[in-house]
């Protein structure tokens, strides 16, 4: 398992849960989202600005004694 | 009698340089008040964690970041407890005399606090800390060896029975950056946050049970300038005993699936808290963009506070993201709005101007 940060930019949507999904479904493509914020908004280009952490996941693997 | 709690969520969202609340659980007070005038408050380790120092609020729910999302999206309930039986995970990459002094701190939570801490684990590899700042400002870190962290939990889990859990890391000291200066008086962003939140997160994701994180650092040079928001996290040697506290009451998380297999459904049925019992959140007003704002946001019968005098890094303000937020200057004067919502009262009616009544237009014109 690997945490990565992730930075990008996903079109205002009419309501706040829209938003929330289109960052989801956005962030899914880099991984599982495991925490994420808008940082900024650009009104003009009608843009959010996200910033947040994905997950790529592989089972856990055995302790390094096991291995 | 009460018919219907009044649920207040409190959110200072982590790592993000927030004025009231970015430093060492300086937010503690903004919580102890808003508790004063809820039936239930529902807050998180940023919030509440002080180092050495907490408080225990009998009607606050301690809940982990990730775990308070799927709240507020509904996917989990809470669940409060009695008291939980919490393991400890301690980082190996920590030094064995500050692995000693954490040890301790536990055995002081359970001789004078009377915590039920029953069982450690040292991972089976250093984690290995890493710490970023992004872009927008905000820290975040990496942590080298994640299944190492996720082996101890699960170890934890099937082998003490453990409720929830404490991490240790050992983070980097960073003695002499500019980040650890200004954070040490009172500016600027935590940069530890980040990376204590991707830990915590890890945990409860993949488990779903309550879990907060301390770092393990050496004890820094005396500072006579040393801000009050960030003092109370030089006044021992580990950051852990406001975790151990917070973790001993924090409630458990009741999934969908975890519900429906429960044999004492009813009984959790009257104690569960959902997301439909928030009636308001409180946020600072350039941190709107988190996922458990967006959730609630869209619920018509929350009353979103965005609070202008707790500055942040972020620039995520409600009307720029289409959230319908009543905004205050001040945690004093949001309190006011709280009080006057648990009392019915508009919190319009309490100014000198009043609005006129809208005629809404029948588009219609069905007579």
């Amino acid at each position: 398992m690997t945490t990565h940060f992730i930075s990008a930019e996903v079109d205002l949507s009419d309501t706040a849960e829209e938003l929330h999904s289109a960052i989801e479904t956005e962030l899914q493509k880099h991984g599982e989202p495991l925490r994420w914020a808008v940082t900024d908004v650009d009104v003009d280009r009608q843009k959010a600005v996200v910033e947040g952490y994905v997950l790529l996941e592989s089972p856990i693997a055995p302790s390094p004694a096991t291995a | 009698m009460i018919l219907r709690p009044f649920t207040v969520v409190l959110i200072v969202p982590t790592g993000v340089g927030a004025s009231i609340g970015g430093f060492a659980g300086d937010a503690l007070p903004v919580a102890r008040a808003i508790a004063q005038i809820s039936d239930t408050l529902i807050t998180h380790p940023n919030v509440l964690n002080g180092a050495q120092l907490y408080w225990p609020i009998p009607n606050a729910l301690y809940v982990e970041g990730y775990a308070l999302d799927k709240f507020a999206q509904g996917c989990w309930g809470l669940q409060p407890v009695h008291q939980n039986r919490i393991g400890l995970i301690l980082d190996s990459g920590i030094e064995p005399d500050l692995q000693l002094r954490h040890l301790q701190a536990v055995d002081a939570s359970r001789a004078t606090l009377g915590l039920n801490i029953t069982d450690y684990v040292l991972t089976d590899a250093p984690l290995n800390v890493e710490l970023r700042m992004s872009e927008s400002g905000a820290s975040w870190g990496t942590i080298a060896n994640p299944d190492s962290l996720l082996r101890a939990a699960e170890k934890l889990i099937t082998q003490a029975k453990v409720q929830a859990i404490a991490v240790v890391a050992r983070f980097p000291d960073d003695v002499g950056s500019l980040a650890l200066a200004n954070y040490r008086h009172g500016k600027g962003v935590d940069p530890l946050a980040g990376a204590e939140a991707v830990i915590s997160h890890l945990i409860v994701r993949t488990f779903k049970i309550p879990c907060a994180h301390a770092p393990a650092l050496l004890p820094l040079p005396l500072d006579p300038h040393l801000s009050p928001r960030s003092a109370a996290e030089e006044i021992g040697y580990t950051f852990l005993s406001c975790v151990l506290a917070g973790l001993s009451k924090a409630p458990q998380f009741v999934t969908q699936g975890t519900e429906e297999r429960d044999a004492d459904r009813e009984r959790k049925h009257t104690q569960l808290i959902t997301k439909d019992r928030v009636d308001a959140v409180v946020i600072p007003a350039t941190a709107c963009g988190g996922s458990a704002i967006l959730s609630l946001s869209g619920r018509s019968t929350v009353q979103i506070i965005a609070v202008g005098d707790n500055k942040t890094q972020m620039q995520a303000p409600p009307e720029k993201l289409g959230i319908k937020a009543l905004q205050v200057n001040s945690y004093l004067e949001a309190i006011g709005v709280l009080v006057a919502l648990r009392s019915g009262i508009s919190p319009a009616s309490l100014g000198a101007d009043i609005s006129p009544l809208r005629c809404l237009s029948d588009s219609t014109k069905q007579i």
